[in-house]
């Protein structure tokens, strides 16, 4: 959603610059070149979104129309970690950034914990970059990620008695998808699915052909791949009538806006003989189990009838002398 | 002084020996149809990215095999009243192998639907109910433990199975899986070749003395009562009076039925709700997939070890008279359990509840088919097995449905397992006062038998006579018989005169 949505503002955004352009001869694009180029070069320190914007915005149009409102449109997500106050390894936190958006991360320090005033420093990989704002207990760094060089792993570290620390690793977000091999039989079709939580502006599927990648889509016939889109998060390979060459690996990519993420599948064809033979060798067994239990109770059947005559002669005798003292 | 009933039993049910045998054939026949359903949910989520359906579509695949398998119910008894239970198992073995070999080349959601669905489902139905009969007629004293040995053949093959299942699954897909597990199902077919037929001498209570001499011919034809009959009443029969014949609806006037009808119909709304959301619900709290995985493994385990004990504590003296009791508490157990799991919300907590559930439930079951041979007796169980479990089906469908919705309702899971924990409380409170009512009645008709059997020859007119009214009486006979044997038989085994 955020990919369409940033594409519908760029629309708009260049259609009214056209107009602008067309009836007050350029100014209004210039700030907003401005305030753009300002907040591409602003990578690694820490911007008051909204309170850049108001100083940049010299008119009215501009600010309604908010021609750096790449930003503003962009999505806000918090993200949280609470330290406990113990030192050891340091809490990990993935942050999933499908598109450009504004991150807010926030390191909180449990009240319980023994650490008391700790100094605060947030870094990204070795360099130190400053807060956004704190409060007794929590610190907050705000970040706008707009390119992919900006995602990576932030962490903060707080230090008095002892050092504790938490890293966020911003990155795009996984794919789901299968990490035990694909079984499948000659002759039938192979499915391989790839998940996402986020929608992807892309997917491409590529086989391994030796040590190189050969996307499958234009290249490849209709009638032995097919690529289905279940939904804009969901996207299925499937491969018909398998044989034994089919056999390797597979990758499914999804392109972010920041990225791409890939995911690896691995096909196994089997011809039918392999299941067969524990198939036939379990057949095997059952009818040798029931043949044997119905042989033993014949054979003992028979044994059994020559004394079971002696049997039944006694026991009416028995039943037959009851019944006569019964009578009694 | 011998009944005319007791005298038509010239050997009773082994108790032993061929028995066991058979016990170990009913093990792994019960096994395989209550466990296999549940198995196959490893291999739903690849069956579902393979057609592209979603998960509601394949959980139609278990329930469709569960329904057949409780509904076929009533034609399982049909043919076994018919052609005895070896036959019956045997097919039906046969038949669930050939449905999943067939589901291994299925192209479509549909085709699994039939596959699995109705014809494994039908077959494990064809497997489920002559070995529980069969119990009946092989054990009468030692039945509580034969029962109890044999139902814990579902928690011993639920987690082979899932051992087994994800095993096949890694190494030959779904496909091949299929294939190899219709193999191991047609080991039914050995179970079923073990059940040797026996002649269930209970049954014989309308038997002349003179009749007896002709026993080892006449054997097969008496393991049912109503086919005895036939000789008498030549055509002019109906439908209804056919079906009759194979399957006893006169079952319906009998009170300890009826009693034991509706507490189970009951119970069951409430039975397997819990193990459906165990897992999700201890993801809700916040514990992992393995943790919850776990949880259900400590339930298998405990209930592997309860049911085998639960048939010998219901088999000892104090219990065996009293049987229905011991069954009543062990429902409003169960129920209890659930309602004291919403204040467990740690691990631990969890745990426990498990364990508790595992022995709950292990108890139940043992005694399911127990108490029902031990109410209605082994001759008519077949036809009574087979009208319990239809009626249950529909309980057994409605329970974990009806709990899903409170849960989306509510967005709480405490409400299903209040809801649960009542209803099977409700269940165990019916069956304990109900049944303290059957037993006083059955202890008044016994004394008005008692008296009536100063004059043999009516009650033997009476009994060749009419059918279903005097069935009830006279089938009373059956029930009473490992009751008043036990009292009887308490004071003989002190004297050690009894072989047990």
């Amino acid at each position: 959603m955020p990919a369409t949505f940033y594409g519908r503002c760029l629309g708009r955004l260049l259609l009214l610059l056209l107009l602008c352009t067309s009836v007050s001869g350029g100014s209004p694009t210039d700030p907003a070149m401005t305030t753009q180029d300002s907040n591409q070069t602003e990578v690694n320190s820490v911007t008051k979104m909204q309170a850049g914007h108001e100083s940049s915005g010299p008119g009215v149009a501009t600010e309604k129309l908010k021609p750096a409102g790449k930003e503003n449109s962009y999505n806000v997500s918090a993200h949280e970690i609470l330290l406990s106050g113990v030192s050891g390894a340091p809490l990990e936190k993935n942050v999933p950034v499908p598109s450009p958006a504004k991150v807010e991360l926030t390191c909180k320090l449990d009240e319980n914990s023994n650490l008391k005033n700790p100094q605060v420093t947030w870094k990204k990989g070795n360099e130190t970059i400053s807060h956004t704002s704190k409060t007794p207990n929590s610190w907050t760094v705000q970040l706008t990620i707009s390119e992919s060089s900006q995602l990576g792993s932030y962490s903060c570290i707080l230090k008095s008695e002892k050092e504790v620390s938490a890293v966020f690793h911003l990155q795009v977000p996984k794919i789901e998808g299968k990490e035990k091999p694909v079984i499948t039989y000659e002759g039938d079709r192979a499915v391989m699915v790839c998940k996402t939580e986020y929608n992807p502006k892309a997917w491409t599927w590529y086989m391994t052909n030796g040590t190189e990648l050969v996307a499958i889509d234009k290249i490849l016939p209709i009638d032995k791949f097919q690529i289905k889109r279940q939904s804009a998060s969901v996207n299925r390979l499937e491969v018909l009538k398998l044989s034994k060459e089919d056999r390797g690996v597979y990758w499914c990519e999804a392109a972010f806006d920041l990225g791409s993420a890939k995911m690896r599948f691995e096909l196994r064809v089997l011809s039918i003989m392999a299941p067969l033979k524990p198939f036939v060798a379990i057949v095997a067994e059952v009818a040798i189990l029931v043949t044997t239990i119905f042989l033993y109770e014949v054979y003992s059947k028979r044994k059994g009838k020559g004394g079971e005559k002696e049997l039944d002669q006694t026991e009416r005798l028995k039943s037959e002398d009851n019944v006569t003292r019964r009578r009694k | 002084m011998p009944a005319p009933a007791e005298a038509g039993r010239a050997p009773g049910p082994p108790d032993g020996g061929w028995g066991w045998v058979v016990l170990v054939g009913a093990f792994v026949s019960i096994g395989f149809a209550y466990a296999f359903p549940k198995g196959l949910a490893i291999f739903f989520k690849e069956i579902q990215d393979f057609f592209g359906t979603s998960y509601s579509e394949i959980a139609w695949v278990s329930s469709i095999s569960l329904a057949t398998t409780y509904g076929a119910g009533p034609i399982s008894s049909i043919l076994v009243n018919r052609y005895g239970s070896r036959p019956v198992v045997m097919f039906g073995g046969l038949l669930c192998g050939v449905g999943m070999i067939s589901a291994a080349f299925c192209t479509s959601i549909l085709q699994l639907y039939i596959c699995v669905g109705f014809i494994t489902g039908f077959g494990l139905a064809l497997n489920l109910q002559p070995s529980v009969i069969i119990i009946g007629k092989y054990f009468l004293k030692r039945r509580p433990i034969a029962n109890g040995l044999a139902m814990a053949g579902s928690p011993v093959m639920l987690c082979t199975l899932a051992l087994l299942n994800q095993f096949l699954f890694d190494n030959f897909g779904w496909r091949g899986s299929f294939l190899i597990l219709g193999a191991i199902l047609l080991n039914c077919c050995v179970a079923g070749a073990l059940f040797r037929p026996i002649g269930a001498r209970t049954a014989l209570v309308t038997a002349p003395v003179t009749e007896e001499g002709k026993d080892a011919v006449k054997r097969n034809i008496t393991e049912d009562g109503p086919v005895e009959n036939k000789p008498e009443e030549e055509g002019g029969k109906d439908c209804f009076e056919k079906i009759n014949q194979y399957l006893d609806f006169s079952l319906f006037k009998h009170r300890g039925f009826l009693i034991y009808l509706i507490g189970n119909v009951l119970m069951f709304l409430g039975f397997f709700a819990p193990i459906v959301f165990l897992a999700p619900y201890a993801k809700h709290t916040g514990i992992d997939d393995y943790s919850a995985a776990f949880l259900l493994s400590i339930l298998a385990i405990v209930d592997m070890f309860a049911r085998p004990l639960t048939g010998i504590i219901a088999n000892s003296r104090w219990v065996r008279p009293r049987i229905q009791y011991f069954f009543s508490f062990a429902i409003a157990f169960n129920g209890a359990c659930h309602l004291l799991c919403p204040l467990a919300s740690s691990y631990t907590g969890l745990i426990v509840y498990s364990s508790f559930f595992g022995l709950a439930f292990g108890m139940v079951c043992a005694m399911l088919f127990e108490t029902l041979m031990d109410l209605v007796g082994a001759a008519r169980f077949t036809s009574a097995v087979g009208l319990v479990t239809i009626a249950e089906c529909c309980t057994i469908l409605l329970g974990p449905p009806i709990g899903g919705i409170l849960i989306d309702a509510f967005g709480d899971y405490k409400y299903m397992f209040i809801k649960c924990g009542a209803v099977m409380v409700l269940a165990g409170t019916f069956l304990f006062i109900m049944n303290y009512y059957n037993y006083r009645m059955l202890a008044k008709e016994e004394k008005e038998r008692k008296t009536k059997e100063e004059d043999p020859k009516s009650v033997r007119t009476e009994n060749e006579g009419k059918k279903n009214w005097n069935k009830d009486s006279t089938q009373d006979g059956p029930e009473l018989e490992p009751l008043r044997e036990k009292g009887e038989g308490v004071q003989k085994e002190m004297n050690g005169t009894i072989e047990v």
